[in-house]
């Protein structure tokens, strides 16, 4: 993974070769997949504008307007923004495309046919996951179950059409599960109800690594890698039906539990907890070596219909529709909640920058909640003007938003 | 049997050459790799199997080196090759285009030309040409409307019904249309210029059927269990009725044909309004297609319950999958009709969900072309 450094106190971590974990709030790293780094949706350290788009067009520093349409997010490589793009009869066309972060140009772009399944519901797109990098590549991967992997200059490495392989994987409503990348392997969990599976591919070459079936069920939520305190990387998978941890070189089962997760937001991890989208929200406890996560606790108070959850300081937010929560991380109690005003559906995971959450709207709008302790204050209403899906990237004092036909640079003029 | 030994044989020879440059390289000696069109071959023939990744990421990898290697032989190669092949392909063709492509206009512009080449390579390149010059791109899709690329006629046509031609005009791009969705459309429009076209007709729907059920499939348990009455239908000598799952007055009814015409004017058989929305059941349904000669076909079908069909006794398509979506051509099945009478049985299975909009229980299907184009029963 690359960093970028971004302040002085950074840079002499660096010179004085502290550990990483000291310095790690201080550098800015990439936004190379979705939810960013480690899945956390959070960049603490970003200075964000809170007051944007509208018809001022008020601090987009870019829009650059793309072929066809995407309801994945984009990521930021270095100083590339990379983002997928479906279009053409059936959204056949499958489009991976580079944009320059100083000016919004095109760098690259790369394309491929689907091989898979191209139906999807109107407000949906065939490129509805996010792409991954592990900073030397970047993959791909789209409802139609194609993936591709690209060098940092769009030359393809390899491709995978794993709907050739597995010919029943599909879903006519839209699949959507965004891939990861953990020590050299590609993730993906396609899970429906023809040939459901997960599988690890080697980044080298495509090669299936590993394969596991997965429960016959549609499943839109997207694998996660945590760290366990042995420092072993596994790969979180939720279903309808279990939620369990896989090696991601070997798709060893680690543990498994008998928890019926949702299925359209993600897990995420932090102080050393799972935090996933169950019966509400269930929390699980990833202290102990060695052993099956115990349950902290569950408040079906914090139920999350299409937003993945994220962790600031000692709370966890969810979204249920228009409402945001804000529960204490240790104990799930629920401290406060905030209508988000006329606000139409939203399934655009939320980011936080500093104190302020960005929450997309899908008639493009976007609230800014100032999170304080006692309760959530929208601070400011923006407008796109153009329907957004995706969850938000952001690097540096950047908010990348990529809008069904559009990419747009957020950042203080 | 055959092609895995040839893709082992073509890893064997990859390993050789890694292993013969990797010798000669330290040796301080150049030895002479594949050649272009040789290391474009196999990215021609590969399959989508862990063997042949391993072969085509090395391949590629030389590819780029390849001092020879052209836009136009990747693209000229897509002709032939497997669908994986092609978007490896593809993906070679972009990369080279980026480096070297707006030199070389003209021999895109006679590639493109050529309507013997790859339907996705041409719509590559137009789109290449055309991205920067609207004009071109005008008078390219003005001859394109029949194109046999399906997508450069499906834009062609769109970019035509987009310009508000008159009522003759809209006529002949239906004709040409074989898109599901442009068809509809442009009736749509028609339709509303006070032209109606008969689009049953046009997508060749069956609308006369014979429906027998409901049969059990309580706990959604029964889709591979073969039914008296389709074991009956594969010896050719159905009964009049079977034992079904309803229950009256305690005792069990017997299940028995009956007739049933498609009334929507996208030929949808609405068995939830036929049976009540009957839920975790199955029903079978039967239709003749007298064909006027010995013919490739397509079976398409539009379903959005779990669903099997058979031609003549053999099956060709079944899809276990349950209330995601129904639109026309939603499962399509290259088939071979013979002359005359053919059967076809459709088996359609509904689950329990309790949704709201899971309660669709319906189906729809056409015999076309490979291209889509309508093939119609003798007669009709």
């Amino acid at each position: 993974m690359r960093f970028k450094l971004r302040n002085t106190f950074a840079r002499s971590a660096l010179a004085f070769g502290f550990a990483l974990a000291v310095f790690t709030s201080s550098l800015q790293a990439d936004w190379p997949q979705f939810r960013g780094p480690n899945a956390g949706s959070v960049s603490l350290d970003s200075k964000l504008p809170t007051k944007f788009g509208g018809e001022s067009n008020a601090n987009v520093a870019w829009q650059t307007k793309l072929l066809g349409r995407s309801v994945g997010g984009a990521i930021v490589i270095g100083d590339q923004v990379i983002t997928t793009s479906s279009s053409g009869m059936d959204q056949r066309r499958l489009h991976l495309i580079s944009v320059n972060d100083k000016d919004g140009s095109i760098r690259w772009q790369q394309e491929f046919v689907a091989r898979g399944r191209t139906n999807c519901h109107p407000t949906s797109a065939i490129a509805a996951p996010t792409p991954v990098s592990d900073g030397k590549y970047v993959y791909a991967f789209y409802s139609s179950n194609d993936l591709a992997c690209v060098d940092l200059d769009g030359n393809l490495i390899w491709y995978r059409s794993l709907s050739t392989d597995f010919p029943k994987a599909g879903n006519d409503v839209g699949m959507s599960s965004s891939p990861i990348v953990v020590d050299g392997v590609c993730i993906v969990q396609v899970e429906c109800q023809g040939d459901s599976f997960a599988a690890g591919l080697s980044c080298q070459d495509g090669r299936i690594l590993w394969r596991m079936d997965r429960p016959k069920h549609s499943n839109h939520a997207s694998p996660v890698a945590i760290k366990l305190p042995s420092g072993e990387q596994v790969v979180v998978m939720q279903s309808s039906q279990d939620l369990l941890a896989v090696s991601p070189k070997t798709g060893k089962t680690v543990w498994t539990m008998d928890v019926k997760c949702s299925t359209i937001p993600s897990a995420m991890a932090a102080e050393s907890r799972l935090f996933v989208p169950a019966a509400g929200l269930t929390v699980f406890d990833l202290s102990s070596v060695g052993a099956v996560p115990s349950k902290l606790w569950d408040n079906n108070k914090l139920a999350a219909n299409a937003c993945s959850p994220l962790v600031v300081g000692k709370r966890v937010y969810t979204v249920s529709r228009t409402v945001l929560a804000s529960a204490d991380l240790f104990s799930g109690e629920l401290k406060w909640q905030a209508r988000l005003p006329d606000a139409k559906s939203i399934w655009s995971s939320p980011v936080v920058a500093g104190n302020n959450l960005y929450i997309f709207t899908e008639d493009g709008k976007c609230f800014v909640v100032n999170l304080g302790d006692e309760k959530g204050e929208v601070v400011e209403t923006n407008d796109l003007g153009e329907s957004v899906l995706g969850s938000p990237a952001i690097s540096g004092n950047a908010l990348y938003v990529r809008g069904v036909s559009s990419l747009w640079k957020i950042a203080e003029k | 049997m055959f092609a895995m030994q040839s893709i082992h044989s073509s890893i064997a020879k990859l390993k050789q050459t890694a292993l013969a440059l990797s010798i000669g390289l330290g040796m301080g000696v150049t030895l002479q790799a594949e050649s272009s069109p040789e290391l474009i071959k196999q990215l021609q023939s590969l399959k989508s199997n862990d063997a042949s990744n391993e072969i085509a990421t090395n391949t590629i990898k030389q590819l780029y080196a390849a001092k020879d290697v052209t836009i136009i032989q990747s693209l000229t190669a897509m002709k032939g090759a497997t669908p994986v092949g092609r978007n490896w392909l593809m993906g070679l063709a972009n990369s080279l285009y980026r480096k070297s492509g707006k030199s070389q206009t003209a021999e895109l512009n006679k590639f493109l030309s050529d309507a013997s080449q790859d339907g996705e390579a041409r719509y590559t390149v137009f789109k290449w040409l055309t991205d920067s010059n609207s004009e071109l791109r005008k008078t390219l899709l003005d001859g394109m409307k029949q194109d046999p690329s399906p997508e450069l006629r499906y834009l062609a046509i769109s970019e035509a019904v987009q310009a508000k031609p008159d009522t003759q005009e809209l006529l002949s791009l239906l004709d040409s249309a074989r898109h599901a969705g442009q068809v509809v459309s442009i009736i749509g429009v028609l339709k509303e210029k006070g032209t109606v076209v008969d689009q049953v007709k046009q997508f060749g729907f069956l609308t006369e059927w014979k429906l027998i059920g409901p049969f059990d499939n309580v706990g959604t348990v029964n889709f591979d269990k073969v039914f008296p009455v389709e074991a009956d239908w594969m010896d050719g000598k159905v009964k009049d009725e079977y034992e079904s799952k309803l229950v009256v007055d305690g005792k069990n009814v017997n299940a028995k044909w009956i007739n049933e015409s498609a009334k929507s004017e996208d030929g949808t058989i609405d068995i939830a309004a036929i049976y009540s929305n009957e839920k975790g059941c199955i029903i079978y349904a039967a239709a003749e297609f007298d064909s006027e000669k010995e013919q490739d076909a397509e079976l398409r079908l539009g379903c959005i319950n779990g669903n099997k069909t058979w031609l003549n006794g053999k099956l060709v398509m079944s899809n276990e999958v349950y209330h995601t979506n129904m639109k026309i051509d939603q499962y399509t099945e290259t088939v071979r009709l013979k002359a005359g009478k053919n059967q076809i049985l459709v088996k359609i299975s509904q689950n329990e969900q309790k949704e709201q909009w899971a309660q669709r229980f319906a189906f729809q299907l056409r015999v076309s072309d490979s291209t889509g184009k309508a093939v119609l029963a003798k007669g009709k």
